[in-house]
């Protein structure tokens, strides 16, 4: 059993407040988080139920033009534009009177992520922490994203698929830690959309991943889906050569290349394969490995709960994938939250802060509050956790 | 090769406090090529001083410019959140 009350909230109050700051990537996110004080907590393994408020949520991104990617100096310093803007902005739809009397703790992303951008937050965090006398919490991101996606679908002990721009894991609890169980062995699948993206010149607002996502759904001939390399190795997976694959196949089709077989019909030259149907065959290809390896996970853990995270978790045909394969399985169920907490953002950031501060671990030094663009889920030492 | 180019910022705040805070904030980030470039940070009074080292100007510009930038950031916490 866990007490998450080890740490009693400020000034005798009866509940806790954390602000939380994100910009591993290119989504800046500020947030504020309330856990009320209830007894429940003192002896229990409730961490998925804090009956957590989420007073204020703001993001913004930082989007580049149609084909370009975020280079971290840009990023670094759409940032450092709004980072104070922002946090001001949270405090007060927040309803915080004084922050320096209000706030218990204030988290920030420690890593993994950019090293630019995760500095640029890092140093008002800081400067936060010594003019209001409050103290900090590092966050390892993917641990932001598992905690706010059992706090609010309320999955106790699932299965994580944690599937970003950055980072594609398979990851279960036990024993005090989230283990991996299988990832990419090169690109992440969010990167390996943003790049098609990119070489379709499609817009990256909102998000190059949703615009994929909508053209696959008008693709005019589903039934006859575009091969490509199906890579997975052992609970790993690799994306790199579908990416150059899917690539190539779309600038034969941009160049009207009639040799190319696979696009053009052999004695016609008539063309048999749209954009849209590019689209929608790397999202199933791709899909169809993540819940391969995810399904070998939960047999693994004899688990029948998935939560899905991560920026490409708000993919509704993933969603339709792997709801597919927990009916198969006996009663599983997939638990998914939309774009508000799925896609990275403060309010993640701060209640999986607030579990570690409510057990007691704050920074003690400022050495300890240097960010890191390595930072693997399994060095977190899930304190409250049981 | 020696860090023979150096600069120093002298960067007034309103209070003694912020001053310090300036240092603190600034102080724990490692130097990715120590070898090529130095900062050191202190604070007196009002004044936080900050000296850099380096072996070319040009490692020593796209230094302190970094540095600048971050400056730039508690400054603007300082005023909008205090």
């Amino acid at each position: 059993m866990v007490n998450l009350n080890t740490v009693a909230p400020k000034n005798n109050r009866d509940y806790y407040i954390a602000l939380g700051l994100e910009g591993s990537a290119n989504k800046l996110g500020v947030g504020v988080v309330k856990h009320p004080l209830l007894p429940k907590h003192a002896n229990s393994d409730l961490s998925y139920d804090c009956e957590a408020e989420m007073l204020s949520n703001i993001r913004d991104t930082y989007v580049t033009p149609p084909g370009e990617g975020f280079l971290p100096r840009d990023t670094a310093r759409h940032h450092r534009n709004w980072c104070v803007r922002l946090i001001k902005q949270a405090i007060a739809e927040a309803g915080l009177q004084d922050p320096a009397l209000d706030i218990d703790v204030i988290c920030f992303t420690r890593g993994p992520g950019m090293g630019a951008p995760l500095h640029s937050v890092v140093v008002a965090a800081r400067t936060c922490s010594l003019l209001w006398d409050v103290p900090l919490v590092g966050v390892n991101h993917c641990i932001g994203h598992i905690e706010m996606g059992r706090e609010i679908t309320k999955a106790q002990n699932p299965v994580v698929l944690y599937v970003s721009g950055g980072n594609t894991q398979v990851i279960a609890y036990s024993e005090k830690r989230y283990r991996i169980f299988g990832e990419t062995l090169d690109i992440a699948i969010g990167n390996c959309l943003d790049r098609f993206a990119r070489t379709l010149k499609i817009p990256n607002e909102p998000s190059p991943g949703y615009n994929i996502e909508q053209l696959a759904r008008s693709a005019p001939h589903k039934d006859a889906l575009v091969e490509l390399p199906y890579t997975v190795k052992g609970m790993d997976l690799s994306m790199s050569g579908i990416l150059a694959s899917i690539d190539s196949l779309a600038k034969d089709l941009f160049k009207g290349n009639k040799k190319n077989k696979i696009l053009f019909d052999r004695q016609t030259g008539e063309q048999k394969v749209t954009v849209e149907d590019l689209c929608y065959s790397l999202q199933e290809n791709l899909f169809a490995m993540l819940v391969e390896i995810t399904e070998r996970a939960m047999a693994h853990v004899n688990s029948n709960q998935v939560l899905i995270v991560g920026g490409v978790g708000c993919n509704v045909r993933l969603q339709e994938m792997m709801a597919q394969m927990c009916k198969d399985r006996a009663n599983g169920q997939v638990h998914a939250t939309d774009n508000r907490f799925c896609i990275d953002n403060g309010v993640m950031i701060a209640q999986a802060g607030l579990l570690e501060y409510r057990m007691g671990g704050i920074v003690k030094d400022f050495s300890e509050t240097i960010v890191t663009q390595k930072f693997r889920t399994d060095e977190v030492y899930a304190a409250w956790r049981d | 090769m020696p860090l023979d180019h150096t600069l120093e910022l002298k960067i007034p705040f309103e209070t003694e406090k912020q001053a310090s805070i300036a240092t603190k904030v600034l102080s724990p980030d490692p130097i990715l090529k120590p070898q090529d470039f130095q900062a050191d940070y202190s604070s007196e009074n009002n004044v936080m001083l900050a000296r850099f080292r380096s072996i070319d100007d040009r490692v020593l510009r796209v230094g302190v410019s970094s540095v600048i930038d971050s400056i730039k950031t508690i400054i603007e916490t300082m005023d909008e959140l205090s």
